[in-house]
C-alpha cells in the first residue's frame, strides 16, 4: 500500500515537474513546446563525450554531485534561452499551431543533432550510483532514489512557488501570462520575461533529465519522449498557464497509472495506459478548460 | 458578377473548381513523371508521396476548415491499414497472424479495391463514434483529447495480439506497386476535400472557425457540422492507411504513431493549414525536399570524389528548413488556394480562401 | 512645446484601414477627450500610441522623441501610460500586486523604494476601497472599483501622460462621477496630462477641456468641448453615423 503511494509519488513527480516545464512557457507565450523532451535528452547527453559506442564515455558526468547537477541544470536553462532566442522569437505573433509545429521541428533538430553524435543506441550510464540502493521507510523498501526523487521534486515546487510569488520576476510572470500586452504597457520587458521562463523551464527539464537519468541507468534520445506526452497531457488538464493545475494534474496522472497497474485485472494491464488516456478525456470532456482554469489564456501576446 | 449573384449555388461550385482540377494535373503530372522515368525506388517514392497526399488531404478536412488542431488522425490511418490487412491477406497467413478474428472475417479475403473502401468506411465508423464524444471540446483541450484518442487506438493496437499481432510486424499484406490507384485515392480525397468546403457543412464549419460567436447566433450547430467534417476525414485516412498498408505490405501499430503524425502535420502546417492547395503542395514540397536531402546523404559524386551528408545532417536541414518557412510565412507557404492564372472571375477563390489576419482578435 | 503630437497616423488590419492620417497634438497638463461612434478608430489610435499595434503611417512623438513602432515597455517606460479598454486587470493577482507591477521600470533608480510606498500610499489615499481590500483578488472587485484600480495601476508608473480607453464603460453614472471626480482631482494636483478616449460626448461637455470627434477613421472636429456642445457641427457629425458605420 504505502509501495504503491510512493511510487505514484515518484512518478508523478517527473510528470509534475514536466508539467511545469510546459506550463512556465505556455503561460507568457502561449506556446506548447514540443522541443521540452529534447532539452531533457540533450542535458544528459552533455554529460557524455561524443562517441556511437553502447558505453558512454563519461566526460563532463565525472563531476562531483554538487557540481555535477547545476552543470546539467545550466545545460538545460542555457539550450531552452538559446531557442528562444533563436527560434521562438521570430514566432510571437504566429498562430498557436505554427508555433507548436515550429517547436517539433526544433525538437526533431536537437534529437537528430545528438544522433549525429552519439547514434540512438541506449547507452549505459551510471550517474550517482549511490542512490540506487535500497532504503526502508515506514516499512516499506525502495530505493533511495524514489525518496530523493520525491522530496527534491517537493523542494523544487515549493522554492518556485515562492520565487514566482515573492520575487518582482514572479510577479511580472506571472503577471505577463495573465495578459502579456498590458504586462509590457506598465513598463514590463517581454524578452526578461519571456528568456526568464525559458530559463526555469529549461532548468527543470535538466532536474528531469537527472532524475531519469541516475533512475535508469541509461541515455537515449528518446528518453524524454514518453515523460513529455504525459507531462503535456498533464498541463492541459491542469488547465494551461495554471501552474499550480500543472503540478496537480502531473500527480494526479502519475497516481492514475499508477493505481490502475495495481487494480487491474492482469489480462487488463497491458491496456492501462488506453485507460489511462480514457480518463484524460473524461476529465476534459467535463472541465474543457482544465482542472484549474488560468485567467486570459484567451489574450495572446 | 451580377451573373454569380443571381445563381450563388452554381458559382461557388464553378468559382472554384480550378483549385481541385489544377491539383488533380499536378497529380497526373506526378504519375507520367514516374511512367516516364520507370525506375523502381522513383515509383516508390512517388507512391509515397500520393498516400502523404491522402493522408494530409484528410487531415485538411478535418483541420484545415475547423481550425483545431488534431492529433489523433493518424490512429484512422491505423484502423483504416489494419482492416485493409484483415480484408485482404490470404485466410492461411491470417490464421498465423490474427487467430482471434472472427471466422466469417478470417475466410474474407478481397481484391486490394474493395477492400480499401471498406476500410475506409470502419475508419470513418470510429471517426463518427470518437467525434460524438470529442467535437463537444474546442481549442487545445479537443487538440489533447484527439492525442489521446491516438495513443488509446495504439495502446490497443500494440497489445491485443490475437487480433492486430500487437507490436510484431504483420507481412502478407498483398503488394501493390503500380501507381495508378494511389493517383487515384490521391484526386478522390482532393475531390472529396474540394466537395466538403463547398458544401453548407464546409462553409458553416469555416464561418465558426472565424467568427465563432456570429456562427453561434446565425444558429450553426458546431459540434454537428464539426463531426461531418471528422466522421468525412476519418474515411479519408482510413483510406491512405488502407493504400499505405499496401504500398509497403507490413504493417506496425507504431508505424502509425507519433512520427507520422508529426511528420503529416508538418507538411500541413507548412503548406498552409487553411487551404486544400497548402496541404497538397505542403506534401509535394516536403516530400522532394525528404528525398533531395536523402540522396544527399546518400553521396553525390562532385569530380572524381563523392560529396555525402553525414547520417542525420537530413533531418536537421529538414527542421531548419521547416522553421524557416514557417518564420517567414506562419500562414504557411500558400494561404489563398490555386486558381486559374488567367482570366480568373475572381483570384481569391473566396468560398476557400483562408481568412487573412483577423482585426482586434475573436475572443 | 506638445506632450504628445501624432502626425498623418495611419493604422491597418490586413486590407481593412481603421485610422486615417489622423493629426493632433497634446500639450503637458492639457485635457483632452476623443469621442466618436463604434469602429471611428479610437481604440485602434490608442494602441498604436502605446505601441501595441505599430501604424502603417505616420508619426507619433512623445516627450519630444520619436516613439513609432517601439516596444510598448519602451513607450511606458517614457511615462506614457495607458489604461486600454475592458479595464485590464490582472484577476488572479492581488490587487497590492497589481498596483505594483507597474513600478518595476523604476528599480534601476536610487531610491526607488520609498518613491513606490509613497506613490502606493498616495493611490491608497486617493482610492481608500483598494487599500481596504488590498489582499483580495483583482478579479473579485465590482466594475468601478476595477476601473480605479487600472487608474491607480497606471499612476503608479509616476507617468507624464494617462491615456484611457473608455473608463465609464458598462459602469453605472453614478459610479462614472465617482472616477471622473478623482480624476480631475489627480489632474489639478499631480499636474498629470489627460487623453481620455469615450464613445458619447457628453462627459467631455460636463468635464470641459479639449474634444476630438472621430468618425470612420478620420478627425471631424477638434475644439473646445463646450464650445462644441453648443455648435451644430456636431448634431451633424454625430447623427450622421447611421448609415456609414459597419
Amino acid at each position: 500500500m504505502l509501495q504503491v503511494l510512493f511510487d505514484a509519488l515518484s512518478l508523478g513527480s517527473l510528470y509534475a515537474l514536466g508539467a511545469l516545464g510546459i506550463a512556465l512557457i505556455f503561460g507568457v507565450m502561449r506556446l506548447v513546446n514540443f522541443a521540452h523532451g529534447d532539452v531533457i535528452a540533450f542535458a544528459v547527453f552533455a554529460l557524455l563525450w561524443p562517441s556511437v559506442d553502447a558505453v558512454a564515455i563519461v566526460f563532463a558526468g565525472k563531476m562531483p554531485w554538487f557540481l555535477l547537477i547545476p552543470f546539467i541544470l545550466a545545460v538545460g536553462a542555457g539550450l531552452s534561452v538559446l531557442s528562444e532566442v533563436v527560434v521562438f522569437r521570430r514566432f510571437r505573433h504566429a498562430s498557436p499551431a505554427t508555433m507548436m509545429i515550429a517547436s517539433f521541428a526544433l525538437g526533431f533538430v536537437i534529437r537528430y543533432f545528438l544522433l549525429m553524435l552519439f547514434s540512438s543506441r541506449p547507452k549505459s550510464i551510471s550517474l550517482l550510483p549511490a542512490l540506487s540502493q535500497p532504503v526502508e521507510v515506514l516499512g516499506a523498501r525502495m530505493p533511495l532514489l524514489q525518496l530523493i526523487t520525491i522530496v527534491a521534486t517537493l523542494v523544487m515546487l515549493t522554492g518556485l512557488s515562492v520565487f514566482v510569488r515573492r520575487t518582482r520576476f514572479g510577479l511580472e510572470m506571472r503577471a505577463a501570462a495573465e495578459n502579456f500586452t498590458m504586462a509590457r504597457m506598465l513598463g514590463v520587458r517581454a524578452n526578461r520575461v519571456i528568456m526568464g521562463a525559458f530559463a526555469l523551464s529549461g532548468a527543470l527539464a535538466g532536474a528531469i533529465a537527472i532524475i531519469l537519468g541516475s533512475q535508469t541507468g541509461t541515455v537515449d534520445i528518446q528518453m524524454g519522449g514518453a515523460v513529455m506526452l504525459m507531462a503535456f497531457i498533464a498541463t492541459v488538464i491542469g488547465g494551461l498557464g495554471s501552474l499550480e493545475g500543472a503540478v496537480l494534474a502531473g500527480f494526479l496522472i502519475g497516481a492514475a497509472s499508477v493505481v490502475m497497474q495495481t487494480v487491474l485485472p492482469p489480462e487488463a494491464r497491458p491496456f492501462r495506459d488506453a485507460f489511462v488516456y480514457g480518463a484524460v478525456i473524461l476529465v476534459l470532456l467535463f472541465r474543457p478548460q482544465g482542472l484549474i482554469a488560468a485567467r486570459g489564456t484567451k489574450e495572446r501576446v | 458578377m451580377a451573373q454569380d449573384a443571381q445563381k450563388p449555388q452554381k458559382s461557388v461550385l464553378l468559382r472554384t473548381i480550378a483549385t481541385p482540377l489544377i491539383l488533380t494535373a499536378l497529380m497526373v503530372a506526378l504519375a507520367l513523371l514516374t511512367l516516364a522515368v520507370g525506375s523502381r525506388p522513383f515509383n516508390q517514392t512517388m507512391i509515397d508521396i500520393f498516400v502523404r497526399v491522402i493522408l494530409v488531404v484528410g487531415l485538411y478536412i478535418f483541420v484545415g476548415n475547423s481550425g483545431v488542431l488534431s492529433f489523433g488522425h493518424i490512429g484512422f490511418t491505423c484502423l483504416g491499414a489494419y482492416a485493409a490487412a484483415w480484408l485482404t491477406m490470404p485466410p492461411m497467413m491470417k490464421e498465423l497472424s490474427f487467430p482471434g478474428l472472427p471466422d466469417w472475417l478470417k475466410a474474407v479475403q478481397l481484391p486490394y479495391g474493395p477492400g480499401a473502401v471498406l476500410a475506409a468506411l470502419f475508419a470513418g465508423v470510429f471517426a463518427l463514434l470518437f467525434g460524438r464524444v470529442l467535437m463537444r471540446l474546442s481549442g487545445i483541450a479537443a487538440s489533447i483529447a484527439t492525442f489521446a484518442m491516438l495513443a488509446m487506438i495504439n495502446t490497443i493496437y500494440a497489445n491485443w495480439e490475437s487480433v492486430t499481432a500487437a507490436t510484431n510486424s504483420v507481412v502478407g499484406i498483398p503488394i501493390v506497386r503500380t501507381i495508378w490507384p494511389y493517383m487515384i485515392g490521391a484526386i478522390v480525397a482532393i475531390f472529396v476535400a474540394w466537395l466538403h468546403a463547398v458544401s453548407r457543412f464546409g462553409l458553416a464549419l469555416r464561418a465558426a472557425r472565424d467568427e465563432p460567436t456570429a456562427a453561434l447566433a446565425s444558429g450553426i450547430d458546431i459540434p454537428r457540422v464539426r463531426l461531418v467534417a471528422f466522421g468525412l476525414s476519418g474515411v479519408v485516412m482510413g483510406l491512405g492507411g488502407a493504400l499505405m498498408a499496401h504500398s509497403i505490405g507490413v504493417v506496425t501499430p507504431d508505424t502509425f504513431y507519433l512520427g507520422l503524425t508529426f511528420i503529416t502535420l508538418s507538411m500541413l502546417v507548412v503548406g498552409g493549414m487553411s487551404t486544400l492547395s497548402g496541404a497538397v503542395s505542403g506534401v509535394v514540397i516536403l516530400s522532394l525536399l525528404i528525398q533531395g536531402l536523402r540522396w544527399l546523404e546518400r553521396g553525390v559524386p562532385v569530380g572524381n570524389t563523392t560529396f555525402a551528408l553525414p547520417g542525420g545532417l537530413q533531418e536537421i536541414l529538414l527542421g531548419v528548413v521547416m522553421i524557416a518557412i514557417l518564420a517567414r510565412r506562419p500562414n504557411g507557404l500558400f494561404s489563398k488556394e490555386f486558381a486559374w492564372p488567367f482570366g480568373a472571375r475572381d483570384r481569391r477563390g473566396p468560398a476557400l480562401a483562408a481568412t487573412q489576419t483577423v482585426p482586434e482578435g475573436d475572443a | 512645446m506638445s506632450l504628445l503630437a501624432v502626425s498623418d497616423v495611419t493604422i491597418r488590419y490586413g486590407r481593412l484601414t481603421a485610422v486615417r492620417e489622423v493629426a493632433f497634438t497634446l500639450a503637458e497638463g492639457e485635457i483632452l477627450f476623443i469621442t466618436g461612434p463604434n469602429g471611428a478608430g479610437k481604440s485602434s489610435l490608442m494602441r498604436a500610441i502605446a505601441g501595441v499595434t505599430p501604424p502603417a503611417g505616420g508619426r507619433i512623438d512623445f516627450g519630444g522623441a520619436e516613439i513609432t513602432g517601439r516596444a510598448p515597455e519602451d513607450i511606458a517606460r517614457m511615462g506614457l501610460s495607458m489604461v486600454p479598454e475592458g479595464r485590464d486587470v490582472f484577476g488572479s493577482l492581488s490587487i497590492e500586486e497589481n498596483l505594483i507591477v507597474g513600478t518595476g521600470m523604476h528599480t534601476r533608480e536610487r531610491g526607488w523604494r520609498v518613491r513606490a510606498a509613497s506613490a502606493l500610499e498616495e493611490v491608497y489615499d486617493t482610492f481608500p476601497i483598494l487599500k481596504e481590500r488590498r489582499h483580495s483578488q483583482a478579479g473579485l472587485l465590482s466594475g468601478g472599483q476595477q476601473q480605479m484600480l487600472v487608474i491607480g495601476r497606471a499612476l503608479m508608473t509616476n507617468p507624464r501622460l494617462i491615456a484611457i480607453d473608455e473608463p465609464s464603460l458598462g459602469l453605472a453614472p453614478n459610479i462614472t462621477d465617482q472616477v471622473y471626480e478623482r480624476l480631475i482631482g489627480l489632474r489639478r494636483h499631480r499636474k498629470l496630462t489627460l487623453l481620455i478616449v469615450e464613445q458619447s460626448s457628453t462627459r467631455a461637455m460636463m468635464v470641459g477641456g479639449r474634444m476630438i470627434l472621430m468618425r470612420g477613421g478620420q478627425i471631424l472636429l477638434d475644439g473646445d468641448a463646450q464650445a462644441m456642445g453648443q455648435s451644430e457641427a456636431l448634431q451633424a457629425a454625430y447623427f450622421g453615423y447611421a448609415e456609414g458605420e459597419h
